[in-house]
């Protein structure tokens, strides 16, 4: 529980009280209650999730260093669906099989910036590549919410750790594999200082994984006339447009720094009574991007 | 001599342990039946899953099914849909099928009792080769399924012999289901999977309410003895007023057969001792018109063991013309105490999933044997649920979440409403002898079968 301490000094052991306690558990359980206010974004998490596991196994590089030709895995030079079908899965289950070996080695660390009650977070933690996540905020209610949570899952303790710190408090030395951005640069008040601190964190090959959302007529209509003034999914108040960044200001700010590329973009739009869907165009509502580390 | 105390005291508060702190699992299934297995060896087949620390909890002896090679057929035998079998191949248990004991055939064919010409065949699509099903002892496929689970180095997931006492919620702060043992285990699982029967303790314990009726009819089952091995390709339904008579091939001149009937007719078939007379009605339910049976029925309620219908009924069926377009097979034995009978219910639960909780098979919905669906339906259970569970742990979500079991129900329940639908109507519309009904059933089935792309229709739902 070494993520309680740096709250419970000040906030929970220090004399406090049942009642405290009680306005925590209710946070996380209405936090974490799927049927629940953050259904949405629960439901969110299942593509955030799906972004972060297509890109990183799609740029998975299959046959490094191996040197014997005969144990390469076939990569077609062109589109895989013009080869009969048979043909197609064995070629397609040998990839996936050799993806899984790449990835059984890996040992990744991952950052998620403004982990709140920890849906990504937890997430994150258990995926069998990954070796530790820490999860940073700065609001002391959602990090006590969040280590009640956590420790409903017996295999998340040693894996997941969570911390009331801001990134420029993290440890210049401290770097990670995955760092994550998700629903976060639309609240901040200087957006490209928080990406240029949360880039910084990464090692070398590293991916920073972000999601927000692009200034436009699509977005203020589903986020905040939707969202907040007629279905009320979330409090009004939550967004600001002016604070939106559209996908194209991001793209042309990574193409000027030479350290970093962007890997991937995709648009994603919420069905109701479906839950979230990709979509082909990231610069129409909300977006996902993957930057890596050169 | 001195030292005896101390074991003693060490074992006692060891076994006081072991009634105290439940053993964390990630699945516990209840019941090793098909479904059961199914689910276990589809999750420690998988690259995605096979990490998950599953028990599965079975009260029967496993053993037992091990060896069940050298025994007779069993009567329990079930239809399996080429979908199953791809399935099974997938999960690597086909290759543990004891083939040798199993019969496929390409055609079935259905008439009916009230008009001879009323008659609707499916044939398998010559140019795929496939077949339209395989006839198979429910003991085979479970055989197969553990032969999978031990070639997988798994044997230590079956709980045999041990019966499910008690299933509690949890009160610590791991909010997961306890599951209590006879052998005064305890298991307290991520994700419950209830593979346990129409009477699912699963279901009851995660209060989800199953719906559905009695039919007023029991199922007969029992194997059979044909005068030729002819036969064997073909899966022959007649469909009678107290319900359909099914004759289901085995190998060379073996077959089994499902009667289903109403209370009335199936407690006589129940009375019934002498197995001489039970072939001669069995080739009468066959052939002869409905009151020749009735007749042939009556007698045999005063008297089960009247004799005398054997050559009466042989009388009436000399007399017989049959179809030529339909062979009907000639009975000649009945295997020794394998008649059982069984009463018929359609149930479907309200839901398959709940918080931490899954349910598979019966313990998710019964059907009617017509059309051969049941242990089908659970077979397409597994590969969805499995699916779910793969793609929820892509996602790192907690397996118990319904936010990875609902995509299973999503997709399984609607096509099962249908199919229990179908299967309820058609039991409804043959199991009459109104006369308007007789008549619009016979002339739709005519209509059907002269109907090429609707049957193509029902092929690809019942056996593809």
């Amino acid at each position: 529980m070494a993520a309680f301490d740096s709250i419970s000094k000040n906030k929970i052991a220090s004399g406090s009280s049942a009642e405290e306690l009680k306005h925590f558990n209710a946070l996380a359980s209405s936090w974490w209650d799927v049927n629940g206010p953050q259904r949405i974004l629960h439901k969110l998490n299942l593509i955030r999730m799906d972004f972060i596991q297509e890109t990183i196994r799609d740029h998975l590089k299959l046959n490094e260093g191996i040197t014997n030709s005969d144990d390469e895995v076939y990569i077609p030079p062109y589109n895989i669906d013009l080869l009969p079908e048979g043909v197609r899965d064995t070629i397609v289950r040998e990839q996936c099989a050799r993806r899984e070996e790449i990835l059984a080695l890996k040992k990744m660390k991952v950052l998620d910036i403004g982990c709140g009650g920890g849906i990504l977070s937890e997430s994150m933690a258990r995926l069998s590549f990954v070796e530790s996540v820490k999860g940073i905020d700065l609001s002391d209610e959602v990090i006590v919410a969040a280590n009640l949570h956590k420790a409903k899952d017996p295999m998340l303790k040693h894996k997941l750790q969570y911390k009331l710190q801001s990134i420029e408090e993290i440890p210049k030395k401290e770097k990670f594999d995955v760092v994550t951005l998700f629903e976060l640069l639309e609240h901040v008040d200087y957006p490209s200082k928080v990406l240029t601190e949360a880039m910084s964190k990464l090692k070398p090959n590293g991916w920073l994984f972000l999601s927000t959302i692009n200034r436009d007529f699509v977005s203020w209509f589903t986020t905040i006339l939707m969202g907040e003034h007629i279905l009320g999914i979330v409090p009004v108040g939550t967004h600001t447009l002016s604070k939106y960044i559209n996908h194209v200001e991001i793209k042309n700010w990574i193409a000027s720094n030479s350290e970093y590329e962007l890997v991937a973009s995709r648009g994603s739009i919420y069905i109701p009574s479906y839950g979230w869907k990709f979509t082909n165009n990231e610069n129409v509502g909300n977006y996902f991007m993957a930057i890596r580390k050169k | 001599m001195f030292r005896t105390p101390f074991p003693t005291t060490v074992k006692l508060g060891l076994l006081r342990l072991k009634n105290t702190t439940p053993q964390l699992q990630d699945v516990v299934i209840v019941g090793g039946g098909p479904a059961g297995l199914s689910v276990l060896a589809a999750l420690k087949n998988s690259s995605k899953t096979a990490h998950l620390s599953c028990k599965l909890v079975e009260g029967g002896d496993l053993n037992k099914i091990r060896n069940f090679d050298e025994t007779a057929y069993s009567n329990r035998i079930i239809s399996l849909t080429n979908k199953s079998m791809r399935f099974m191949q997938k999960i690597g248990s086909w290759k543990h099928l004891n083939l040798d004991r199993m019969q496929f055939y390409d055609k079935v064919a259905a008439y009916d009792s009230s008009s001879h010409e009323a008659l609707i065949e499916f044939t398998n699509d010559a140019i795929n080769y496939d077949p339209m099903g395989a006839m198979c002892e429910v003991v085979n496929i479970q055989k197969s399924l553990i032969a999978r689970i031990d070639e997988l180095d798994q044997s230590d997931c079956l709980v045999d012999n041990v019966k499910v006492e008690a299933i509690e919620e949890s009160t610590s702060e791991i909010d997961w289901p306890i599951v209590k043992l006879s052998n005064g285990d305890a298991y307290q699982t991520r994700l419950l999977i209830g593979a346990d029967g129409y009477n699912s303790p699963v279901r009851r314990y995660a209060g989800i309410e199953s719906r559905g009726w009695a039919y007023d009819s029991f199922g007969t089952v029992g194997v059979l003895k044909l005068a030729s091995d002819q036969y064997n390709l073909v899966s022959l339904q007649r469909f009678l007023s107290s319900g359909p008579l099914a004759i289901l091939p085995l190998p060379e001149d073996d077959a089994t057969f499902v009667w289903s009937a109403k209370t009335e007719v199936a407690s006589i078939l129940k009375s019934i001792t002498n197995d001489k007379i039970f072939v001669a009605l069995i080739n009468a339910a066959l052939r002869l018109e409905e009151t020749d049976l009735k007749y042939a029925l009556n007698k045999l309620q005063v008297n089960p063991d009247d004799t005398s219908v054997i050559e009466d009924l042989q009388w009436r069926i000399e007399l017989f013309e049959p179809n030529e377009q339909l062979d009907i097979p000639v009975v000649i034995g009945v295997q020794p105490g394998s008649r059982a009978s069984f009463p018929l219910k359609m149930s479907h639960a309200d839901s398959y999933v709940g918080p931490r909780v899954a349910l598979i098979g019966d313990a998710a919905h019964t059907i009617h044997p017509l059309a051969g669906q049941g242990l089908n339906m659970g077979q397409a259970d597994v590969a969805s649920l499995v699916a779910a569970i793969e793609t929820g742990i892509d996602r790192g979500l907690d397996i118990g979440s319904t936010l990875v079991l609902e995509p299973y129900f999503a997709q399984c329940f609607p096509y099962n409403h249908a199919l229990l639908g179908v299967c309820d109507k058609l039991h409804k519309i043959f199991s009459n002898d109104v006369y308007p009904i007789i008549l619009v059933r016979s002339f739709g089935m005519r209509f059907m079968n002269s109907l090429t792309p609707i049957k193509d229709f029902m092929i690809k739902t019942l056996s593809v």
